[in-house]
């Protein structure tokens, strides 16, 4: 039996869900990593994507359809760097090397920061240690909503998190007459103790390494393994670096120790953008509208500019669009409106918030693109998605229609 | 609109240009939003002397051969835009006193600032400026256009009314308003004083006591002249109304005084009763925004441009210094995604600014006669791929998108500053060094020497985690 198609004015939140299979009929869809489709067919059944194609594609019969002419259709949004959770929980005071944190854990379901987030279409986050540590800790992709809050969690471990520049030393004292293990004396005090603070870390790990294949049974440490993953290539490390000074040192310490960092926030990644090509480096490039002619956002002194994305994508360095560290950054999508602006075609900029966030993050088997078998987390948008006058109109997650208040 | 508002048109100057007073300029084959009348396809503006000769479709316009011209074929043509009320562009805003109605926003005003390129990079070609809202009775403002060397240059009318402000400060919103009244009544009694002080002149002229000769020379205190003007309705009072607390106030002083309201961004609350009240008024740059119930954390979508056009009532957007909001495209598109008319968010940069700064009948629009302040845009007004090609102010090119050096030099590719490393190291040197390296990794006993010193320092902090 065919049911009758349904307006999306007629929509209820009964309907968007799981156990029932749902198409999306007429809309413009952008998979993610591909061109759109125009007058679409999505098919939705059991959380997950059964089928994605033209207006000919077969429907099954016992299937919903909805009719959402005139609107498109991406796939829920990623911010590769999202600070939307307590700040006061993101930074772990007692050391300025905490590499076995796990962001994971400060994780609060119910926080409205998923709220915003997926009201405005984006899907999954990735939520790192923040950036007062040197070594921060590890990250993990989460989904901003899901019927049962441990079902969020995409991937933990994802990363491990670096920061370099002036941030890790901020607020820290020297040592004037007081206790050499206070907190409140937290070092390092300049860059040179922060890139000390890495190279100390990695030299342990080496050390840890070399003990372990050596034989003797080394004292178990939780720290050291984490680092000594980072070496052996089994675990990814994201290095914060925003100025020329500090990208250039991201890309040293990664010569040093042999890893390949994936660099977070780079706002003058213009600056370095053939070394960046030589190391064959992923860009998570931060918050594309502070670029502003009057009041520039760029944080450690660095110097936004509008010629930064459009030369990563001229050197086809991978880069992903992001909310990351900048109080100022808008949404997910209007930030990657301003890639567009700034010359980015649209197709690439929302790549950069699907599919190649995914792919970066070690979750595209899951997410990131509306593709046979990946989970169903979409976004109806009432325009173009990056016409600034469009917004989301339903954001589905698991093919649930993810609630936007509380 | 009360036609009393009109008054302070009487003493607008509008400067002609130097620049402009012989010239032609005809902006060809644009797509014309002309704001008062209908969209115009492949049409042409013909602006002469500064005011537009002729408007309308390129083949019923002769174009004379002395005439420069601006290839605008693909184009969108817009009238520049106008802000109703900004503190852009000035240096120091707020005098620290706060009843100084005698000072002017001419004074504060910084040609040279930034603020000003930035408004004919994003099209606007009209600025109301005036002194900030920390202030009680703040002084003169006055109306620009964002291009010129001095204050005169830009100058389009040199009083535009007075600033006053409800905005509480040292004291709570009460006595901000007891502050308000009290330095109205100190002027009311001068006035009447004044008035008493000079019949007595007379009756004592006609009396004989003063010599028939003599005459009343005594003219109004300079420092209180302002708020004379403003208590006989001469000029208007530009009222900044923090929040819908102070709605109630500000409509009770529009009984006695011309005022234009100039809301702060949390309005929802007080919606009803402007929409009594039924006048247009100048909406905050915060424009969309969230509001948490305290006590539920139910967070409510507040978009105060829908709630407006809702209720009918006109309004006038104004543009952030900073972040989104100082994009006319932006402003406009949140508009429009909220539900407000398209044609609705245009006015609100053009039309609605215009009559609110009574200057209707010269700008805000395109029509022929007006002055010929335009815009071409390389797209749609609300699309954030568009930008601002050219503007045309009273005839005069005054941006273009190809000359403007801080776009170029965004957009350019930088050169590199270079570090320590690469002026070390030239860069086919680095090659074999980096290859280098892991061969020391393969030798631990050099760094397992350097290390634990460097890790002793950290084991203790480690442990004690």
């Amino acid at each position: 039996m065919k049911l009758p198609a349904l307006t999306l004015l007629l929509l209820t939140t009964a309907l968007i869900a799981q156990d029932q299979t749902t198409v999306y009929k007429g809309a413009r869809v952008w998979p993610g990593g591909g061109a759109p489709i125009d007058n679409a067919v999505l098919v939705i059944a059991h959380g997950k994507v059964l089928q994605l194609g033209g207006p000919d594609t077969q429907v099954p019969d016992d299937a919903v359809i909805i009719d959402v002419s005139g609107k498109s259709i991406t796939p829920g949004l990623i911010d590769a760097a999202w600070n939307g959770l307590a700040p006061s929980d993101q930074n772990e005071q007692g050391s300025e090397s905490t590499p076995a944190l796990h962001a994971l854990d400060s994780v609060d379901a119910r926080s409205n920061g998923f709220l915003k987030a997926r009201r405005m279409g984006v899907t999954a986050v990735h939520v790192m240690p923040g950036t007062m540590n040197v070594i921060g800790g590890l990250s993990a992709v989460v989904k901003t909503f899901a019927l049962d809050p441990t079902a969020m969690v995409v991937r933990d471990e994802a990363a491990l998190r670096i920061a370099l520049g002036a941030e890790p030393s901020s607020g820290n004292r020297a040592i004037r007459g007081g206790s050499v293990d206070s907190i409140y004396y937290r070092r390092p005090t300049t860059r040179m103790g922060v890139i000390w603070e890495v190279r100390r870390g990695f030299y342990d790990a080496q050390d840890y390494l070399t003990q372990t294949i050596e034989g003797g049974k080394p004292q178990p440490n939780r720290d050291l393994d984490v680092l000594g993953r980072v070496l052996q290539g089994k675990l990814a490390i994201i290095t914060t670096a925003r100025s020329e000074q500090d990208l250039r040192t991201a890309l040293r310490l990664g010569r040093e120790f042999g890893y390949t960092p994936v660099i977070d926030e780079a706002q003058e990644a213009h600056f370095v953008i053939d070394e960046l090509a030589a190391a064959k480096v992923w860009v998570m490039c931060s918050a594309p509208s502070a670029d502003r002619l009057a009041g520039s956002a760029g944080q450690d002194g660095a110097e936004p500019r509008f010629s930064t994305l459009p030369a990563l994508a001229e050197k086809g360095i991978p880069f992903v669009i992001t909310t990351g560290t900048n109080p100022l950054a808008l949404d997910l999508v209007r930030e990657a409106t301003f890639a567009v602006r700034f010359g980015i075609p649209a197709e690439k900029a929302l790549d950069a918030i699907t599919s190649d966030a995914a792919t970066l993050l070690g979750v595209a088997d899951r997410i990131g693109k509306l593709a046979t078998g990946k989970d169903a987390d979409l976004v109806i948008w009432s325009a173009e998605p990056f016409d600034p006058a469009s917004q989301p109109l339903f954001v589905i997650i698991d093919g649930n229609q993810a609630p936007t208040s509380r | 609109m009360n036609s009393s508002l009109i008054h302070s048109v009487a003493s607008v100057a509008l400067l002609a240009l130097p620049l402009c007073a012989q010239d032609v300029l005809a902006v060809k084959g644009g797509k014309v939003i002309t704001m008062t009348g209908a969209v115009i396809d492949d049409a042409t503006v013909l602006i002469e002397n500064g005011r537009i000769l002729k408007l309308g479709k390129s083949a019923d316009i002769e174009v004379p051969w002395t005439a420069k011209v601006i290839d605008a074929t693909g184009k969108t043509v817009l009238p520049t835009y106008v802000l109703a009320h900004t503190t852009g562009g000035v240096r120091g805003m707020n005098e620290q006193m706060q009843n100084v109605p005698w000072i002017s926003i001419a004074d504060a005003l910084d040609p040279a600032n930034t603020f000003f390129e930035d408004c004919l990079r994003n099209g606007v070609g009209t600025v109301h400026a005036i002194p900030g809202n920390q202030t009680l009775l703040g002084g003169s403002g006055m109306v620009v256009r964002p291009f010129g060397r001095t204050v005169e240059d830009m100058a389009v009318a040199t009083s535009s009314g007075l600033k006053i402000s409800l905005f509480a400060q040292g004291g709570g919103r009460l006595q901000q308003i007891r502050k308000l009244h009290r330095s109205l009544d100190d002027v009311r009694e001068y006035l009447v004083d004044f008035e008493r002080r000079k019949a007595e002149f007379e009756k004592e002229k006609k009396a004989g006591a003063i010599a028939s000769d003599k005459e009343w020379t005594e003219e109004y205190d300079r420092q209180k002249k302002p708020v004379i003007d403003l208590l006989q309705k001469k000029i208007k009072g530009w009222l900044f109304v923090p929040s819908a607390a102070e709605v109630p106030e500000a409509i009770r002083l529009t009984k006695e005084l011309n005022l234009v309201l100039v809301l702060g961004p949390n309005m929802h609350k007080a919606i009803d009763e402007l929409k009594a009240l039924n006048v247009p008024v100048v909406l905050d740059e915060t424009i969309e925004y969230f509001e948490v119930d305290p006590e539920t954390q139910v967070e409510q979508k507040i978009a105060t441009p829908s709630l407006f056009a809702a209720a009918g009532i006109p309004f006038a957007l104004s543009i952030g210094i900073g972040g989104a909001s100082g994009y006319p495209w932006w402003q406009l598109a949140t508009c429009v995604r909220n539900g407000v008319d398209r044609q609705a968010a245009l006015k609100a940069l053009t039309t609605v600014p215009a009559q609110l700064l009574s200057l209707d009948d010269q700008l805000g629009s395109l029509a022929e006669g007006k002055l010929g302040n335009l815009q071409i845009l390389t797209g749609d007004p609300l699309l954030a791929t568009t930008w601002v090609e050219t503007v045309v102010l009273e005839g005069m090119v005054v941006y273009e998108r190809a000359k403007d050096q801080r776009l170029k030099y965004l957009f350019a590719e930088p050169k590199p500053q270079g570090d320590a490393t690469t002026l070390k190291e030239p860069k086919d040197k680095a090659e074999p060094k980096d290859k280098a390296e892991p061969k020391d990794k393969a030798e631990p006993k050099d760094k397992a020497e350097k290390a634990p010193q460097g890790g002793k320092t950290g084991a203790p902090a480690k442990e004690g985690k």
